[in-house]
C-alpha cells in the first residue's frame, strides 16, 4: 500500500501543471523559461488554461488589491494537493514598489508560499530550480504552506 | 505654427512661446476660455489630444493643467496650461472629450486621480484607482497614504464587495427572457493578462465593451516622486518590462534637459542601440503573441529562442536580462567593452538566418490572412481621432514616429523611413511588427557600426564617454520629452521645484492606454472569437496600461 502512495506522489511532482495566470512583470520571465532555450517541460511542467487543472499556482511578481480576490478565488478553483510558488522580490516585500499603496506588500501573508524565487525578475533558470524544490516537497509529503495556514482561510473573496 | 500663435493671441494668455523645435507652449490667464480654443485649435489641425496632466500645486492653491495637442499630419504641437481652483468642491474644468475622442479615459483619469470634475463628460467614472480609492485623490501632495495604508483589509473587502455587487446587478439588468448576457474575460483568461474586459453579449453577438483595468496598478507616478532622481528611473523602466530601455530613455531626456546637460555622442549613440535591441525584444513577443491569441504557439517559441540572443547582449552589457537599468540622467549607465559586440553579432546572424522563414511560413500564411483582414479595421481618421500610436497608428497609413519627427538620442543620424500599411486591420499591424522588426534590426547594424568606427578613429572612448555628470539637485523647472517606445509614443511631463532632489511630478502618457480605448469601437457587432484575435494585433501591454 505504501508503495502506491509513493507513486502517486511521484506522479503528481513529476508533471506539475501551473494555472496560467500573471499578476505582474516576472511572467515575462516564466515565458522565457517556457521558451526553446530553457524549456521546462523537459521537467514536466506545463502551463494550462483551467485552475481546475493545475496543481501549481505561480505569484508571478507584484500583486496589487484589485488583483487579490482573483489570484485568491484561482487558487480556490484548483483541486488538492496545490502549490504555491512566489516569484521575484515583489511576492516577498513589495520590491520596487514597497513604498507604492496600491501593491499589496505581503502577498505571502495572505497566501502562503511553498517556494519563493528571489530575482527582479527571476531568471528562468532560477524558476526552474524552485520548480524543483516544489517536485522535492511533493516527493518528502511535506504538506503545502497555504493548506497550514495563511489570512486567505479568513478573508472573503 | 504661426496660425496657432494666431489663434492663441485672440485669446487672453499669460504667455506664448517657442518650446523645442515642434512645439508651442501657451498657458491661459482663465480655464473658461479652454473649450473655445480647443475648437478652433481643432478646426486648424490640431486634431489628436495626447494627455491631460494635472499637477497639484497646495503652496499656490491651484491645480495647474496640462493639455498636449498634436498634429500628427503636419507635426504641429501645441502645449497648453491653465490654472484651476484646488479645493475639491471648485476643482472643475470644461471636458474636452466631446470635442477630442482621445481625452475620454485620460479625463477620467485625472478624475480618479486628482479628483478635478469635467464637466459635460458623457461617462466620468473612476478608471485604473481600485475601489477604495473612490471619492479620493490620491495623487494630491497632501493625500494621507499611511492613514489609508492602515485599513488594507477593509479595503480588500470594499474591492469584493463591489465586483460582487457589479455581479449581481448584471443579473438584475439584463432581461431574463432574452440572450444577452456580460462576460467577464480576462483577468484569468490566457490570452489577456492582468486586464477584464465586460463584454456585453447577445448570444455570439457584442453589444459593447468595457475595460476594466488597473489590476497591477502601482502608481509609478506617484512612487518617482519618492525616489530621487536616479532612483526614479527603477520606477520608470517598470512601466513596461518588454522594452524599458525607450522609457528610461524618455525620462532621462526630461531630467537633462531640466538640468541642462548634453550627453555625449557617444551616449547617444548607446542609446539607439540599446532601445532598438530592446525594441527588438518586444517586437518579436508581440509578434508571437498575435499568434499565440490564433492558438498556434509555435511562431511565439521561434520567437523566444531569437530573443534571448538580444537579451543575453542587454545581459552581457548591463547584468540583467530584463531589468537593465541601463540608461540613466547624463548618458547611460556602463562603458562598453568592445567584445560584447560579439554577443549582439551573434543575435543579428540568429534574426537573420530565422527572419525568411518567418516571413514565408506566418507573414504570408493564408489562413491568418483571411481571419485576420476581416477584423479590427481602423481608419486614419480615427487613428488621428483617438490619438493613437506606434504600429497601429502607422498600420493605418499614418506617418508618425517621433524618431523621425522629433529625433532624440542620435536618431537625427540613422538612416531610416516611415514604414506603412494602408488598411489599418489586424492583419496590417501584424504586418507592421514584423517589418518594424527588419528596421529595427538595421538601425542596430547603423548604431554598432558607427561606434564600431568611432572607437577605431579614436572619436568615442567606450570606456569614460558614457556617463556626463547631472547635478543631484536640479533647478525648478519642467520638461516634456517624447520617445518612440515599442508600443507607440510616450509622452514624459517632469516637473521639479527649485533644489530638489526628487522629482515634484512625473506624467507618464502610454500608448496602451489610448489602444485599449478602442477595444468597444473595433469589437461592436463582431463575435466572441475576434477578442482575442483584435486584442492581441493592438498590441496592449498592461504595464503601462495601468502604470
Amino acid at each position: 500500500m505504501l508503495k502506491i502512495l509513493d507513486f502517486f506522489n511521484y506522479a503528481q511532482s513529476e508533471s506539475l501543471w501551473m494555472a496560467h495566470f500573471c499578476t505582474g512583470c516576472c511572467s515575462l520571465e516564466m515565458a522565457a523559461a517556457m521558451g526553446p532555450r530553457y524549456d521546462w517541460e523537459r521537467y514536466g511542467y506545463l502551463p494550462t488554461p483551467t485552475p481546475r487543472q493545475a496543481d501549481v499556482l505561480m505569484i508571478t511578481g507584484l500583486v496589487s488589491k484589485k488583483i487579490l480576490p482573483a489570484l485568491l478565488r484561482t487558487y480556490a478553483q484548483m483541486p488538492e494537493p496545490k502549490y504555491v510558488v512566489a516569484l521575484g522580490a515583489c511576492s516577498f516585500d513589495g520590491g520596487p514598489y514597497n513604498d507604492s499603496l496600491s501593491v499589496i506588500k505581503n502577498p505571502t501573508e495572505i497566501l502562503p508560499a511553498d517556494v519563493f524565487i528571489a530575482g527582479c525578475p527571476p531568471k528562468p533558470e532560477a524558476i526552474i530550480e524552485g520548480l524543483e524544490q516544489i517536485k522535492q516537497k511533493i516527493k518528502n509529503k511535506i504538506p503545502s504552506a497555504a493548506s497550514q495556514g495563511g489570512l486567505w482561510k479568513e478573508m472573503d473573496f | 505654427m504661426q496660425k496657432i500663435k494666431d489663434i492663441l493671441k485672440e485669446f487672453s494668455t499669460e504667455y506664448i512661446e517657442d518650446y523645442k523645435k515642434i512645439w508651442i507652449k501657451s498657458k491661459l490667464t482663465t480655464s473658461d476660455s479652454l473649450l473655445s480654443v480647443a475648437k478652433a485649435l481643432k478646426e486648424e489641425g490640431l486634431r489628436s489630444l495626447s494627455t491631460v496632466s494635472p499637477t497639484d500645486f497646495p503652496d499656490t492653491d491651484t491645480i495647474e493643467m496640462n493639455y498636449f495637442f498634436e498634429d500628427l499630419q503636419t507635426k504641429r504641437n501645441l502645449w497648453l496650461k491653465c490654472d484651476i481652483p484646488r479645493e475639491i468642491e471648485k476643482c472643475e474644468i470644461a471636458s474636452l472629450t466631446p470635442l477630442f475622442a482621445s481625452a475620454n479615459w485620460h479625463e477620467r483619469e485625472a478624475f480618479s486621480m486628482f479628483g478635478v470634475r469635467f464637466l459635460n463628460h458623457p461617462d466620468l467614472r473612476p478608471i485604473i484607482a481600485s475601489e477604495d480609492f473612490k471619492g479620493k485623490a490620491p495623487f494630491r501632495r497632501d493625500f494621507d497614504w499611511d492613514a489609508h495604508e492602515k485599513d488594507t483589509m477593509i479595503h480588500m473587502k470594499m474591492i469584493v464587495d463591489a465586483f460582487k455587487e457589479e455581479q449581481e446587478n448584471n443579473e438584475i439588468n439584463l432581461d431574463a427572457d432574452s440572450s444577452e448576457m456580460v462576460l467577464n474575460w480576462g483577468p484569468t483568461h490566457p490570452a489577456s493578462g492582468p486586464i477584464r474586459l465586460r463584454i456585453h453579449t447577445d448570444g455570439e453577438e457584442i453589444i459593447s465593451v468595457d475595460p476594466d483595468i488597473g489590476y497591477v496598478w502601482r502608481a509609478l507616478e506617484h512612487l518617482v516622486t519618492k525616489k530621487d532622481f536616479i532612483g526614479a528611473i527603477v520606477a520608470v523602466e517598470r512601466l513596461c518590462f518588454m522594452d524599458n530601455i525607450n522609457s528610461m530613455v524618455g525620462y532621462s531626456m526630461a531630467v537633462e534637459e531640466i538640468a541642462g546637460t548634453e550627453i555625449t555622442p557617444f551616449a547617444k549613440w548607446m542609446r539607439v542601440l540599446l532601445g532598438e535591441v530592446a525594441r527588438v525584444s518586444s517586437h518579436v513577443m508581440g509578434l508571437g503573441g498575435f499568434f499565440n491569441n490564433l492558438g498556434l504557439h509555435t511562431l511565439f517559441m521561434w520567437n523566444m529562442d531569437m530573443r534571448e540572443f538580444f537579451l543575453d547582449f542587454l545581459e552581457s552589457y548591463s547584468g540583467a536580462r530584463i531589468a537593465t537599468a541601463a540608461i540613466e540622467p547624463g548618458g547611460v549607465r556602463y562603458g562598453l567593452d568592445m567584445t560584447m559586440f560579439d554577443e549582439l553579432q551573434k543575435a543579428i546572424e540568429k534574426f537573420d538566418e530565422g527572419i525568411d522563414e518567418v516571413y514565408t511560413i506566418f507573414v504570408q500564411n493564408p489562413t491568418m490572412k483571411m481571419r485576420a483582414k476581416q477584423v479590427g479595421q481602423l481608419s486614419a481618421d480615427d487613428i488621428e481621432d483617438f490619438g493613437l500610436s506606434g504600429i497601429v497608428a502607422r498600420g493605418s497609413g499614418v506617418k508618425t514616429d517621433i524618431r523621425m519627427d522629433e529625433p532624440y538620442a542620435a536618431y537625427d543620424e540613422v538612416d531610416m523611413e516611415y514604414i506603412t500599411q494602408k488598411d489599418g486591420t489586424s492583419y496590417d499591424r501584424f504586418v507592421m511588427l514584423f517589418e518594424e522588426l527588419k528596421q529595427s534590426v538595421n538601425i542596430i547594424r547603423q548604431a554598432k557600426k558607427h561606434i564600431e568606427d568611432g572607437v577605431a578613429s579614436g572619436a568615442f572612448n567606450p570606456t569614460k564617454d558614457h556617463m556626463v555628470k547631472v547635478p543631484k539637485k536640479l533647478p525648478k523647472g519642467e520638461a516634456i520629452s517624447r520617445v518612440e517606445w515599442a508600443r507607440g509614443e510616450v509622452l514624459m511631463h517632469l516637473v521639479t521645484q527649485e533644489k530638489s532632489s526628487k522629482p515634484y511630478r512625473l506624467k507618464l502618457r502610454a500608448p496602451s492606454f489610448n489602444h485599449t480605448m478602442m477595444l468597444d469601437h473595433l469589437l461592436k457587432d463582431k463575435t466572441l472569437s475576434d477578442v482575442p484575435l483584435v486584442f492581441g494585433s493592438l498590441y496592449i501591454c498592461q504595464g503601462d496600461l495601468d502604470r
